[in-house]
């Protein structure tokens, strides 16, 4: 087991491949993520961290934190 | 562009110059007045606090207020507390008196050290949050109000901690004070299958539910409440705004005691329920307000010297304070849920 | 337009004790949202439920919290209202402030906001009550640019905080206000990109007093400690002889009965390895007792209140640490990494820590975060015999001792 957290840029094929995942969900947690496009749990949350910083991905509360793409899932009413 | 990640304000900014030179050489305390702290270094340098109450919900106003006093009494540096007071750092010591003269002019609350009542740590209530049982603020202004005699003395047994949650979430470790104040539901969640439908993902709102009294309903496109199973605490309503808990005719207050967080003389413990529910009469919580008096005075006039709430009941007895304290005692003060076998008296031994 | 007259509000304005009402009142003279907050309030207050509505998105970017989502449930009604969000920023280690900072705080909320503040948070952050989404981001931007930082909310590590420790405390076994600031700087993307299953908590106390209540209320409690055995200062003591009883007031209330007083040569004397650190004596007699030389923190996992499980009290996982900011507190991180690993992978969606280990098994915890049993970490052993044996460490080949085949 490595328990050391990514740190530094992150991998652009990881990157690509976490924005291909949320394209067909509605939205999900990072672990889920990780698991279904085979990469590190540590490897997509730094992903996430370069991509919410572009603009391209956001961070959703509903009763525990989800990312999705940025804008597709609206405010629950 | 903003910074990101920067993280807090460096501390060693905000420490007076008394506290750089005796970082981490202070020797002992003393507690000179109610409100007044003493704390002597090794280097023999003295650093008094005067711990002022505050609402914990105050305006900008109220901080530039503080701000002027500290500017013109400490060199510009004060401190908040754990339990939301104000304490203002004063090193001259020359300047102590007439801070407190000030402080005694403008009306503001010096006390609650040593063994006295502190502020009431408590949480948002009607003014902020989403899933309240009763409010936060005003139960605490209520009580403190009624218990300021025992705010800027230090005639209690020991010190008293008091915490308010105004629902089972409990932000603010309500759950181990000398006297917790809890905001409870006590009847179903109402179902709204509209909001659920348009939204409200099922299985995470089944999986909610702590005793499983929540079913998918798969012909209605929503969920089924078993009412014999829940036990009103809220959870599936902060998971979906359909589950609607709020009821403003049984909402109300239980009144839990004996929990501590310091280690000293005995372990920490959970505040356990005395009385199970008090009525919402705001603005003033009358019954809250005197049930809680009521047990204070009974500690006041029973405890041994130094014995906090919960010490001063487990050496004399739960079975007996209820007799002392002429509270009914009832199925509801019995634990039915998950962890309730260790509060079952395994043993013939107990008192009437 | 809504009714102005607060009633049910005035009457606790009434009372010794400081009143938010009147604070409300005074935020209310420059800001509109402020006075209708009071209407609100006076709504609850007659048909005594709250009018606030779940959290929806809200925030900054490149975080993932940091401000909290609030709406009115009749947005028409109250319109100064209708999105009325809570910023928390992180707070300076002990609350300690100059003036000049928080004049800073007030002056851009002054500008944003509805000038209502929480001096503090719970969990320890500022927190500045009310401002409309619009604002979020240039709020952020100012408050960076004056050197502060948003706190953490949602399914990530919340802000930390810390008792004042060695800043004004005798008692700090370990420097609680540097562990905060460097330990909450080291994870600031687990504090401000939620990846974990929910939040999870970490409070700094300095001795087992636990005045930030850590062991009720983090999931991860941090109680300074000592290893060998507590300093008594014999002068001292017999100043102390004359003016309090000893033996009541101290050597009695000890919970091991370790401390004994010789009232002939006003001695006090201790049985150092029958001693439990509970703080009791020094508490009474800080001028003549005091921690012991070998000084760190015991840590402990699992802390959190009632919902859903019931409340939980951290319970020990180290039961002695060296909290040094001369190795950047190196240990302690290392730690917590292999903790949150483990809880991310085996936790469920909304499961604190403490409630993954207790549904999973303390012993799969351990091996987990690869940390060995020790008797500190329980009251008393197991009472019954259901051990979950390693079956790869047991002879399973199916030969009975006798030799013959099973």
């Amino acid at each position: 087991m490595v328990f050391k957290m990514a740190r530094g840029p992150a991998d652009p094929e990881v990157k690509a491949k976490v924005l291909e995942y949320l394209g067909k969900v509605q939205k999900a947690k990072s672990r889920d993520v990780a698991v279904a496009i085979g990469a590190s749990k540590s490897d997509v949350d730094n992903a996430v961290k370069e991509l919410t910083a572009e603009d391209l991905v956001e961070y959703l509360y509903i009763t525990t934190t989800f990312i999705c793409l940025k804008g597709k899932v609206q405010t629950p009413d | 562009m903003a910074i990101l990640d920067q993280g807090p304000p460096h501390y060693k900014k905000m420490l007076p110059p008394i506290v750089q030179e005796n970082y981490g050489k202070w020797k002992y305390h003393e507690i000179p007045s109610p409100g007044v702290l003493k704390h002597v270094g090794e280097s023999g340098a003295a650093l008094y606090s005067v711990r002022v109450g505050t609402p914990r919900l105050v305006s900008i106003d109220f901080i530039r207020d503080v701000c002027v006093i500290a500017d013109e009494y400490c060199d510009g540096f004060l401190r908040w507390t754990t339990r939301n007071n104000v304490e203002f750092l004063v090193s001259d010591e020359a300047k102590l008196k007439p801070l407190l003269e000030k402080l005694e002019a403008e009306g503001y609350s010096v006390g609650g050290t040593g063994r006295s009542v502190s502020n009431i740590v408590h949480t948002q209530g009607w003014v902020h949050c989403h899933t309240p049982a009763t409010d936060a603020s005003g139960v605490v202004k209520a009580v403190m109000d009624d218990l300021y005699e025992y705010f800027n003395t230090m005639k209690l047994p020991a010190k008293l901690k008091m915490g308010l949650a105004c629902c089972l979430n409990m932000c603010g470790a309500a759950h181990c004070s000398d006297i917790a104040i809890v905001g409870v539901h006590r009847t179903p969640p109402r179902i709204n299958h509209e909001v659920i439908r348009k939204g409200t993902e099922i299985p995470s709102l089944v999986a909610s539910c702590p005793t499983g009294a929540i079913r998918p309903d798969p012909k209605n496109k929503s969920v089924i409440v078993n009412e014999d199973k829940c036990m009103y605490c809220g959870n599936c309503y902060t998971m979906s705004p359909a589950m609607e808990i709020y009821d403003p005719k049984n909402d109300g207050i239980a009144i839990l005691i004996g929990g501590k967080t310091s280690n000293a003389r005995t372990s920490p413990s959970f505040s356990r329920m005395v009385i199970p529910f008090l009525p919402n009469t705001a603005p003033r919580w009358p019954e809250t307000t005197e049930a809680i008096r009521k047990i204070i005075e009974l500690w006041i006039a029973n405890a041994n010297d130094g014995e906090r709430v919960g010490e001063w009941v487990e050496r004399i007895g739960w079975e007996r304070f209820f007799t002392l304290a002429e509270l009914p005692f009832s199925d509801m003060l019995i634990d039915d849920y998950i962890f309730s076998r260790e509060t079952f008296r395994t043993s013939a031994q107990f008192k009437y | 337009m809504t009714e102005k007259n607060t009633p049910l509000l005035d009457e606790l304005e009434k009372g010794k004790w400081p009143s938010f009402v009147t604070e409300i009142k005074r935020a209310a003279v420059k800001s509109e949202a402020a006075g209708e907050l009071l209407q609100v309030l006076e709504r609850s207050y007659k048909e005594r439920r709250g009018h606030w509505k779940h959290g929806g998105i809200v925030g900054v970017r490149g975080y993932g919290g940091g401000v909290i989502g609030r709406y009115v449930d009749e947005p028409q009604t109250y319109p100064n209202v209708a999105e009325f969000h809570t910023v928390r920023l992180l707070q300076p280690s002990g609350w300690f402030y100059n003036t000049k900072t928080l004049r800073t705080v007030c002056d851009i909320w002054e500008k944003y906001g509805s000038g209502l503040t929480n001096m503090h948070g719970s969990t320890g952050d500022i927190i500045l009550l009310g401002c409309k989404t619009e604002h979020i981001q240039p709020i952020f931007d100012e408050f960076s640019d004056a050197g502060f930082d948003l706190g953490g909310s949602g399914s990530c590590l919340r802000t930390p905080n810390c008792c004042v420790g060695p800043g004004r405390c005798e008692h700090a076994c370990y420097d609680t206000l540097e562990a905060c600031y460097n330990i909450t700087n080291e994870f600031m993307d687990e504090l401000h990109r939620p990846m974990w299953p929910y939040k999870s908590k970490i409070k700094f106390s300095g001795c087992a007093n636990d005045c930030t209540s850590s062991i009720a209320r983090s999931d991860c409690s941090v109680i300074g400690t000592w290893r060998d055995t507590l300093r008594i200062d014999q002068e001292a003591v017999k100043e102390y002889a004359a003016k309090i009883n000893i033996k009541a007031a101290v050597c009695d209330k000890c919970p091991t009965s370790c401390l004994t007083f010789n009232a002939e040569t006003q001695e006090l004397s201790v049985v150092g390895e029958d001693c439990t650190r509970c703080m009791h004596c020094i508490n009474v007699m800080p001028k003549a007792i005091q921690p012991g030389k070998e000084k760190g923190a015991t840590i402990l996992i699992g802390g959190k209140s009632t919902i859903v499980q019931s409340a939980f009290m951290s319970w020990v996982i180290v039961p002695f640490m060296k909290m040094e900011a001369e190795d950047d507190f190196a240990e302690f991180k290392d730690l917590m990494r292999r903790i949150w690993e483990w809880w991310d992978e085996h936790g469920k969606s909304r499961e604190r820590i403490g409630e993954t280990i207790y549904r999973l098994g303390m012993t799969k915890f351990l091996n987990g975060i690869e940390v060995a049993p020790v008797p500190q970490m329980v009251f008393r052993p197991r009472a019954n015999p259901y051990v979950f044996w390693n079956q790869d460490d047991l002879d399973r080949s199916g030969t009975a001792l006798d030799g013959s085949k099973l």
